[in-house]
């Protein structure tokens, strides 16, 4: 009996071999911290500094400058500075968030499937006993969590810095939007490449065209619910700026078109060729 | 094992037409068989190799693997696969790779090490372990490919051009290391160009060409068969004089050395026998090809004199 022989033998006989996909997940993490997950968070974290670094410096010389009869209608000159603080912090999340769900997602997503069919990296993974729709599938999910704890962790820092943000609902918010857009560009990437710019223009398209005919009643404007209703995003993200209660059947919505996508995406993935002819 | 049934595969181009990759092509692969697939360039032999993957879909026809899609096959045991490209993320660590990939393909964490370790060993890529991908030459590139395909013992193993890039020693010891993984259970199926290096390891070889199965060579059967009329070189030390007027069809390349074509076998020996009964001696006498190479000339249409 060969070497070889005996070894399959004895690795068939002890079980040696394991379930594939889950134990690569410590890899997929990994790669989406060093790689995607670095890169938002140094472009996010620039564009948050120079977002709220002109606007604290505006407050502190609001506040060296701040007359009496506002320190006075505040009660203190440190309630005056808190509620300029939480003003302050209510105008950047309202124009931040959506910024920092929409890159993450395009970072996080980016090629994720359509770069390694381009590649060829395709070849030597798919050889192996796993299937594309659980590697992708598992990736996706731990890209998911993976910003979700970045956008986290950012929100803390923010916190130290200007303001405490994070709660319960911020983080809902974070993780359904992240699902929304990155679960388009997920199908995208199974479909096409190309796939951050066809996200960029799904985005456009479906603002503008719900903006312009969400109050027609023409039968073709049934069409827009083809797309998701990105024109009330800002809705979403101003109810968590101003702790307001959250919009829930619009981040529903939003919610379900995502997971829409995710299995679309899975079922292509199930029923598509990897190799680009 | 594996079972090609009238496969055929069309791509299409810009212009909306079908184009032909593959024809009506059909194999049986048997358990434990080392097969060859040779063919010029575009015969068809990576669009095979990608329908055998389960990458490529048939446009008709069916392949199985152990009665299985071939999909279905790979994803239920894998298979040792080497590409002809290897395409691995070049910012990745030579010994992380392996360690990505053995996941992969199911050998538990308790067994990584020593897979990991054997595999490295075996492929000479010790000193090289901590590398970044991109900083590895084409040899040893193609050596961690191979180090992949060969982790976990698949039943079934496809190697395409597996010694391209390799030098004259690590190809002698990819002859090795197949001979090694040459078991009954396990099927073989090796593309290349180098018909010399087929020869030496597989049992039968498919010749394509423009996407059809042109022959199919039993390698061991034919390896002492070589045709009349076949060319030859003779190479004397002495008495080169004598050749022309022996073998007037001879043609003379210098250095003692001549190039016979169109005799027979009996007909060169009775006039090797003569030169040495003349005072000739002979240093060396063999085919210009080889049993395979001679066959691959035949099946994909190469005249003599297009050498």
């Amino acid at each position: 009996m060969s070497v070889s022989t005996a070894a399959t033998q004895a690795r068939d006989a002890t079980g040696e071999r394991g379930s594939a996909v889950g134990a690569y997940g410590i890899w997929q993490l990994r790669d989406y911290l060093m790689d995607r997950g670095a890169s938002t968070l140094i472009v996010l974290g620039l564009f948050g500094y120079l977002g709220i670094a002109p606007a604290l410096s505006s407050l502190s010389f609001q506040m060296e400058h701040a007359n009496a009869r506002e320190i006075a209608a505040a009660g203190s000159l440190a309630a005056l500075r808190a509620a300029r603080m939480h003003a302050l912090t209510i105008g950047f999340l309202g124009n931040f968030l959506g910024a920092v769900v929409f890159v993450g997602a395009v970072f996080a997503m980016q090629g994720i499937v359509a770069n390694d069919r381009k590649m060829g990296f395709y070849r030597f993974l798919f050889a192996k006993p796993v299937s594309p729709r659980r590697y992708y599938g598992q990736a996706f999910l731990i890209h998911w969590a993976g910003f979700t704890a970045l956008a986290s962790a950012m929100a803390m820092v923010f916190g130290v810095v200007v303001e405490p943000i994070v709660s319960g609902s911020l983080i809902a918010v974070l993780a359904l939007m992240f699902l929304l857009y990155a679960a388009i560009e997920f199908l995208l990437s199974s479909v096409a490449r190309w796939d951050w710019m066809s996200l960029v223009a799904v985005t456009v398209a479906s603002t503008a065209l719900w903006g312009r005919f969400a109050a027609s009643n023409s039968v073709f404007a049934k069409l827009l619910y083809l797309l998701p209703p990105l024109h009330r995003t800002s809705e979403v993200y101003s109810a968590v700026a101003n702790g307001d209660p959250l919009p829930w059947p619009l981040l529903q919505w939003f919610g379900a078109y995502g997971a829409v996508c995710f299995v679309a995406a899975l079922v292509v993935l199930r029923h598509r060729r990897l190799a680009i002819i | 094992m594996i079972e090609f049934s009238h496969v055929s595969k069309n791509y299409r181009n810009w212009f909306g037409r079908e184009v032909p990759a593959l024809t009506d092509f059909s194999l049986s692969v048997r358990e434990g068989e080392v097969l060859g697939l040779a063919g010029p360039n575009g015969a068809g032999k990576s669009t095979l190799i990608s329908l055998l993957l389960g990458f490529l879909g048939p446009s008709t026809g069916t392949v199985h693997i152990d009665g299985l899609e071939p999909r279905q096959y790979v994803e239920s045991h894998g298979i040792g696969y080497l590409s002809e490209l290897v395409n691995i993320p070049p910012s990745w660590r030579v010994h992380h790779a392996l360690e990505r990939y053995a996941l992969l393909a199911g050998v538990r964490r308790d067994g990584l090490a020593g897979r990991l370790s054997d595999a490295i060993e075996r492929l000479g890529l010790a000193e090289h372990r901590r590398k970044r991908v991109r900083q590895l030459s084409k040899g040893n590139l193609q050596r961690l490919g191979l180090a992949q395909a060969l982790l976990c013992d698949e039943r079934v193993l496809v190697l395409d051009e597996p010694t391209h890039g390799l030098d004259p020693l690590w190809t002698q010891r990819f002859r090795d290391i197949v001979d090694g993984l040459r078991q009954p259970g396990r099927t073989i199926l090796i593309a290349s160009h180098n018909l010399d290096e087929l020869a030496r390891v597989a049992d039968r070889v498919v010749i394509l060409d423009h996407g059809q199965l042109q022959r199919i060579v039993d390698v061991r059967a034919t390896e002492h068969d070589l045709a009349d009329g076949a060319p030859y070189r003779l190479v004397l030390s002495r008495g080169e004089e004598h050749v022309m007027a022996l073998f007037p069809s001879a043609r003379a390349m210098g250095r003692g050395e001549f190039e016979l074509r169109g005799e027979s076998l009996e007909g060169i020996n009775s006039g090797i026998a003569s030169l040495v009964q003349g005072g000739a001696l002979v240093s060396a006498m063999f085919p210009l090809h080889s049993a395979l190479e001679q066959q691959f000339r035949e099946a994909v249409g190469v005249s003599e004199d297009e050498r």
